[in-house]
């Protein structure tokens, strides 16, 4: 069991402020001083886990038609349903921040890759206009015959990142994604973690010479 | 923490390349030694303060890790093809993390010791046709003194004497192990009913507070980013602030070295870089020490080849760059009935190594060593595309909200040293300050595949024998690329066979030395951290041993 200092020995540590403890520390704190900064350690610990990079500010990237489609594809990948799906983590607007952004690389890529999704669909399924505008049913049909292209792949990693990511690149929204896959958001946890290990007896060692 | 600075046209003692987890130990031991040290690194310096928990930066956009677009690297599976730069959004086929305290800062801190055997199997087991397979110039003997060593002084939990089979130690670790996972009690679970030997894994974290370091508070945003809270016993926390303490070492962040350059006399006089504003320095000193990693230590001898050493420096054997090794490895993602919440802590609390050893029964060169992990963050982990993985849709949708209940049982196996496998400088490509860049070649030896396949095959008894209702096998594919790098300057007592001798010293500069994963002469079981970090604690006792003596 991990043992860790008492957090009702820092009171008076909040008086140095987390910045400044942690560029006085420099790997060469003693025991006595982590016990009295319990706090700090803490701090820091949040810091980490809050201070996610935000993307510089964008104009809208993606135009209607390109967000309408790009949100039905998203949403068929990871559906709605009785648990949030990618359109309630808003995973359109991180691929809207991502391509305006820091991953602008792949624009021409994944405009070529839209477009010819959209006419193999419209070939596919004469009579519907997009594949935005068609019916659960003939969304995942199509998504069958196309979910090897590098389209389709770019689009899976788009939307898992606009849905598990930080929510701070715009996806995420009130941590829907996460709530969906049971990963707790805190920064700090203490044993036991999960079911298995919260009745474990503790490691018996082996006799000497055991080894069959 | 800063220490004391030096002009790069002031003589210092030793020039050290790289600040990770060997030029770290490397900048320590010489600085307290008594000599003037000045440490140049590739990357900028990070402060604890400076490491979040966002998995986009860190595992997708290169948030501090070597860049395709900044260094690229080409890769080709063998000699007689065109090497390419990997597609769009894939990173380099040498990862490392490109900030003082360099991978250590990232890596998963999983400090397996070599054993006895990881020394002498070439003189056990007879020579390998096609294989560079070698002895090492030194044993287990030798280096002992040396894992004690990193594991006080640069800190790593664990249970001594643990399993039957553990190599011989002369102190107990100086921590206890981290608490046990689910993870580890499904594996140890499993194990135990094969009757196999699982045990607590040693782990470069501090399970509680050690040399004025705080323990674990087992956030579970470990491996590939930096400690937030200082318990990853990272260079960045552990050496490196030893060495700026005795105000004689300093650390010059953003640095980039790019050429080791000798006089006619054939001694390496200091080496030139690139500071921050891309203007090159030269930087004087009576020795160097390249401590640069297994991908940029090879390419920098290359890329410092001269009239006088016109193959490479340090390269009149011809295997500079050769015998590249990554450690092969499969696993299993097992899930379960029940939470097991492992994205919580680090990310090992069990290991076992009864299949460590070469076992000539089963017909193949290899042994390994199976670990319990998590696996990766959210996102990296709902990527997966293993046989059998729902990708979309609503299966894909349960699959994700099954990510509390479910582990990794990983194989960590051994790579064969072959000659063609190898870091050379590719003949077109550039990085972005103008360097030629580093090309791989890779082929796995077929034994590669068949122990990391066999150790898989445990891998799913084991889960299966601990009850996993739903089980997905890595692919076991050819490697395109590593983060574990090794063997490229391998150490050796012929000149002829090898780049340097058992005190790191290469054979054709006196004063210049080479200490990293390059050293390697085989490639252990997957986890060389802990042996890259004792070699270097070795190295500098003997490299300033030999300064004193004035034999440099």
């Amino acid at each position: 069991m991990t043992r860790q200092p008492d957090p009702s020995a820092s009171s008076h540590a909040m008086l140095l402020p987390r910045r400044s403890f942690l560029k006085s520390t420099g790997g060469l704190l003693t025991g006595a001083f982590i016990a009295a900064h319990w706090t700090q350690i803490c701090d820091a610990a949040e810091h980490a886990h809050s201070s996610a990079t935000e993307p510089a500010p964008h104009a809208p990237f993606l135009t209607a038609a390109e967000k309408a489609e790009a949100g039905a594809i998203a949403s068929c990948i990871i559906p709605s349903g009785a648990t949030p799906g990618a359109r309630e983590a808003n995973a359109i607007q991180f691929i809207d921040t991502a391509l305006a952004t820091f991953m602008a690389r792949l624009v021409p890529e994944w405009r070529a890759g839209m477009a010819e999704f959209a006419a193999a669909f419209r070939k596919s399924t004469p009579g519907v206009a997009s594949f935005a505008s068609a019916s659960a049913a003939q969304q995942v049909a199509f998504m069958h015959t196309v979910d090897r292209t590098t389209f389709f792949n770019t689009m899976r990693t788009l939307t898992v990142l606009g849905t598990l990511t930080s929510p701070s690149y715009g996806g995420n929204r009130d941590k829907a994604g996460w709530k969906l896959m049971g990963f707790v958001d805190l920064h700090i946890f203490t044993p036991p973690f999960g079911d298995y290990d919260r009745d474990y007896k503790g490691f018996v060692p082996y006799p000497k010479g055991s080894k069959s | 923490m800063s220490g004391r600075t030096y002009k790069p046209e002031e003589m210092v003692d030793f020039v050290v390349v790289g600040s990770g987890a060997a030029g770290g130990v490397m900048a320590r031991q010489l600085s307290t030694a008594g000599f003037s040290v000045v440490v140049l690194e590739q990357g900028p310096r990070m402060n604890a303060s400076d490491f979040v928990h966002d998995e986009l930066k860190y595992s997708f956009l290169h948030g501090i890790t070597n860049s395709p677009e900044l260094n690229p690297q080409t890769f080709r599976r063998t000699e007689s093809e065109k090497a390419t730069q990997p597609g769009s959004g894939s990173r380099n086929p040498l990862t490392y993390a490109r900030i003082v305290g360099g991978s250590s800062n990232h890596f998963t801190a999983n400090f397996w010791r070599f054993r006895e055997i990881d020394f002498v199997e070439r003189s056990k087991l007879g020579p390998i046709s096609g294989t560079g397979f070698a002895d090492w110039p030194i044993t287990y003997a030798d280096l002992e003194p040396y894992y004690t060593m990193v594991e006080w002084e640069v800190g790593v939990s664990g249970l001594g004497d643990a399993a039957p089979f553990d190599p011989w130690r002369s102190k107990p670790y100086p921590m206890p192990p981290m608490p046990v996972k689910s993870s580890g009690v499904l594996l140890e679970l499993g194990a135990r009913k094969l009757g196999l030997h699982p045990q607590p894994a040693p782990l470069a974290v501090n399970s509680v507070a050690h040399n004025g370091r705080p323990g674990c508070v087992h956030c579970g945003f470990c491996q590939g980013f930096g400690c937030e809270v200082m318990a990853k016993s990272s260079s960045t926390y552990t050496m490196i602030p030893a060495a700026e303490a005795t105000g004689r070492c300093e650390i010059r962040p953003e640095s980039y070295v790019f050429r080791v350059e000798t006089n006619k006399a054939g001694r390496a006089t200091g080496v030139t870089y690139f500071d921050r504003d891309k203007r090159e320095r030269f930087q004087k000193a009576r020795a160097v020490v390249v401590c640069a990693n297994g991908g940029e230590t090879p390419r920098l001898l290359l890329n410092s080849a001269s009239s006088r050493f016109a193959d490479g420096l340090a390269n009149s054997s011809g295997f500079v760059g050769k015998h590249l090794m990554f450690n092969q490895g499969a696993g299993v993602y097992a899930e379960f009935d029940r939470p097991l919440n492992d994205y919580k802590s680090v990310q090992v609390s069990r290991i076992v190594h009864d299949f460590y050893e070469t076992d000539p029964k089963r017909g193949f060169y290899g042994g390994g060593g199976i670990d319990s992990r998590f696996g990766p963050t959210p996102a990296r982990w709902a990527l997966l595309s293993y046989p059998g993985m729902p990708r979309w849709g609503e299966e894909f949708k349960e699959r994700l909200a099954a990510y509390p209940r479910t582990m990794l049982a990983a194989g960590h196996t051994t790579s064969l040293a072959m000659p063609a496998n190898s870091v050379s400088i590719d003949p077109t490509l550039k990085d972005a300050w103008g360097i030629p860049a580093i090309r791989v070649t890779y082929k796995d030896h077929p034994d590669d595949l068949k122990i990391s396949k066999f150790l898989q095959d445990k891998c799913l008894e084991i889960m299966q024998a601990a009850g996993a209702r739903k089980t997905y096998l890595d692919p076991n594919e050819e490697s395109d690329g590593g983060v574990h790098l090794l063997g490229t300057c391998r150490m050796g007592n012929d000149p002829k066979t090898s780049v340097i001798d058992k005190y790191h010293r290469t054979h054709d500069v006196r004063n210049l030395f080479l200490c990293d994963g390059s050293s390697f002469v085989t490639s252990g079981r997957g986890q060389p951290t802990m042996t890259i970090q004792a070699l270097s604690f070795r190295a500098g006792e003997h490299i300033a041993r030999f300064a004193k003596r004035n034999e440099i």
